[in-house]
């Protein structure tokens, strides 16, 4: 090497804090791998090779079982698994993640103001001068609470939301909606509260001089400027949630989840691998919407 | 120049309306929210509990703050650990499973994601053959089917096709992670600053060059942050396939939540939290280090 390489290579940026935590996780990593009781013997053993050799049989449609491949009854199986079942628990499925992120939007679109550094203070974009103590104190409290909740919100699993408001709400739609809208609205009003925190402060300084309140200056000046990224955000986010609303059915909500599971406790193995494949023509689907409506938005 | 993909115009310079295209799609986004209220047949009325649910609600959040130390089991098998030692052994073993499925992640998303972005075919080989368009779309067409089933539905298939283990839990939670990664360190590497990249062209730096010191370098931060963030995930879902038989968090909190010890669940979730929320906090501070 150079020796203006090697100058350049000693003065390249480090952080100690950086390189401790990348330390750390291939120490996680490793540890994971030599303590856990992990084996990929586990995956091909004899017992292994058999049992693949048996779930090979059984996914083969049930009217094709000892017969040659025949597309014909192939797709009549299919079609009627479809007009069972199949094409309203991909609707509901689809149903679920839209309702889901729209209220998930709506809500982090408000607790972001809340958890936004700059503007959840006693004296936002700094113009309003003198600042009572006891102001300062509530400002102070609004933020760490909101950053708090949002945190919390998005620290649950859906999965594990989902189930607890199961039990208090009973066996309908809302439940599995509000899960994933509570959760992505802790995603989404993090990543809204960055935006916010991120925006040009100039419009709102000069709002807040002209004496616009706190709620003028959301509405008229802060909502506006982070709509489009948060927009970007809700479309990003809209794909996990598809992917989460499939799932979720197997808690006994009538999504594609749920005859999944279904068709797996009926030992149809046939009808599971099917719908599994369903499932991923519903998440495909929706990452090309996805792609669209983020163009549009862009 | 074919190894640099031009940088897309400014939005600005194509869009000459940005509020029309928003307008559509927020109409949109409504129009689907009430359709789907009527798919779901969901009712205002059914977000009112009923009288067990109440009393379910109540009975969970008064223990919020009596989280139980010992177990509310109606019996305990007199050689069974503590219930704080379980409570540790669940925790550890979540971690466990993400790190592992993490570890094999990595490797897969780092691999299949050079090969799905454009930079890494245009730089590393050059001439453009029949293999390179084929691995490409090949490892395009793989990525969106790992990513596309979720890790509960991989765990519920790998253990119908090999029976249940331990590994089966760790690929399951592996294989859409790599996807998802390998989907983001593509975009990534394609859409970095080409400002390094530039530089070492015209100092004369070959293909490769361009692309090892020029493109990765500069996509390296934001990787290693979302890599991060992706662990996170792979957390929660590790505690989630606990509901499935593994033995992480979600295990105990379903058995304690059926059998109503509620003080148990608390004690789960606060154990939850302090893994998944620690994670947050370090995987922000390390986020806000490398990208500012």
């Amino acid at each position: 090497m150079s020796p203006r390489v090697e100058q350049l290579w000693r003065r390249r940026p480090r952080d100690r804090f950086v390189r401790w935590s990348f330390g750390f996780i291939v120490l996680l990593v490793s540890v994971a791998w030599i303590a856990g009781r992990f084996s990929l013997a586990d995956l091909f053993g004899e017992r292994r090779a058999r049992n693949w050799d048996r779930f090979l049989a059984e996914i083969r449609p049930a009217p094709l079982v000892g017969r040659d491949w025949d597309w014909g009854t192939f797709l009549d199986w299919g079609a009627t698994i479809m007009r069972d079942r199949g094409l309203d628990a991909a609707l509901s499925t689809l149903a679920i993640s839209i309702l889901a992120i729209v209220l998930a939007a709506c809500l982090g679109a408000v607790l972001s103001l809340g958890a936004a550094r700059n503007f959840a203070t006693a004296d936002p974009f700094g113009c309003v001068g003198r600042i009572s103590t006891g102001s300062k104190w509530f400002w102070r409290f609004v933020y760490l609470g909101t950053r708090v909740g949002l945190i919390v919100m998005r620290a649950l699993p859906e999965y594990l939301l989902a189930f607890v408001l199961l039990l208090i709400f009973g066996v309908n739609g809302w439940p599995v909606v509000l899960a994933l809208a509570i959760h992505n609205a802790g995603i989404l009003g993090r990543l809204d509260s960055e935006t916010i925190e991120n925006a040009d402060p100039t419009p709102l300084r000069a709002l807040c001089a002209a004496g616009a309140g706190r709620r003028q200056m959301a509405v008229v000046a802060l909502w506006p400027t982070v709509f489009g990224r948060g927009l970007l955000y809700v479309f990003y986010r809209w794909e996990t949630c598809v992917r989460e609303a499939t799932v979720l059915g197997m808690l006994g909500v009538v999504s594609l989840g749920y005859w999944i599971d279904d068709a797996r406790t009926r030992d149809r193995y046939d009808e599971f691998v099917f719908l599994i494949g369903l499932g991923v023509v519903i998440v495909l689907f929706g990452d090309l919407i996805s792609a669209l409506a983020r163009r549009l938005v862009r | 120049m074919s190894c640099l993909p031009t940088v897309a115009e400014s939005p600005a310079e194509r869009r000459p309306n940005p509020f029309r295209g928003r307008t559509n799609v927020v109409v949109a986004l409504v129009v689907g929210a009430v359709w789907s209220a009527w798919q779901l047949d969901l009712r205002l009325v059914d977000l009112i509990p009923s009288q067990h649910g109440l009393d379910v609600c109540l009975e969970f959040l008064s223990r919020a703050l009596t989280p139980a130390l010992s177990s509310e089991a109606e019996f305990v098998p007199a050689n069974a650990p503590p219930f704080l030692v379980t409570v540790l052994e669940a925790a550890v073993t979540t971690v466990a499973f993400a790190a592992a499925a993490m570890g094999v992640a990595v490797v897969a998303g780092l691999v299949l994601g050079f090969l799905a972005s454009t930079a890494w075919w245009s730089c590393v080989f050059p001439r453009g053959s029949a293999l390179a368009h084929v691995s490409f779309g090949l490892a395009r067409t793989v990525i969106a089917l790992m990513r596309s089933v979720h890790e509960l539905l991989w765990a519920l298939l790998l253990v119908v096709a090999f029976g249940a283990s331990e590994i089966a839990a760790v690929l399951a939670l592996s294989i859409p992670t790599a996807g998802t990664l390998a989907k983001i360190y593509s975009e990534l590497i394609d859409e970095s600053p080409r400002d390094a990249a530039f530089a070492l062209q015209a100092a004369g730096g070959t293909a490769r060059h361009v692309f090892c010191f020029g493109l990765l370098p500069r996509a390296l931060p934001d990787m290693i942050a979302y890599s991060f963030y992706r662990f996170e995930c792979a957390l929660r879902a590790s505690a989630v396939l606990g509901f499935f038989g593994y033995g992480t968090l979600g295990l105990h909190l379903y058995q304690s939540f059926v059998s109503s010890n509620y003080g148990e669940v608390w004690t789960l979730l606060y154990a939850l939290f302090a893994v998944v929320i620690g994670f947050d906090l370090w995987s922000g501070a390390i986020r806000r280090r490398l990208i500012g």
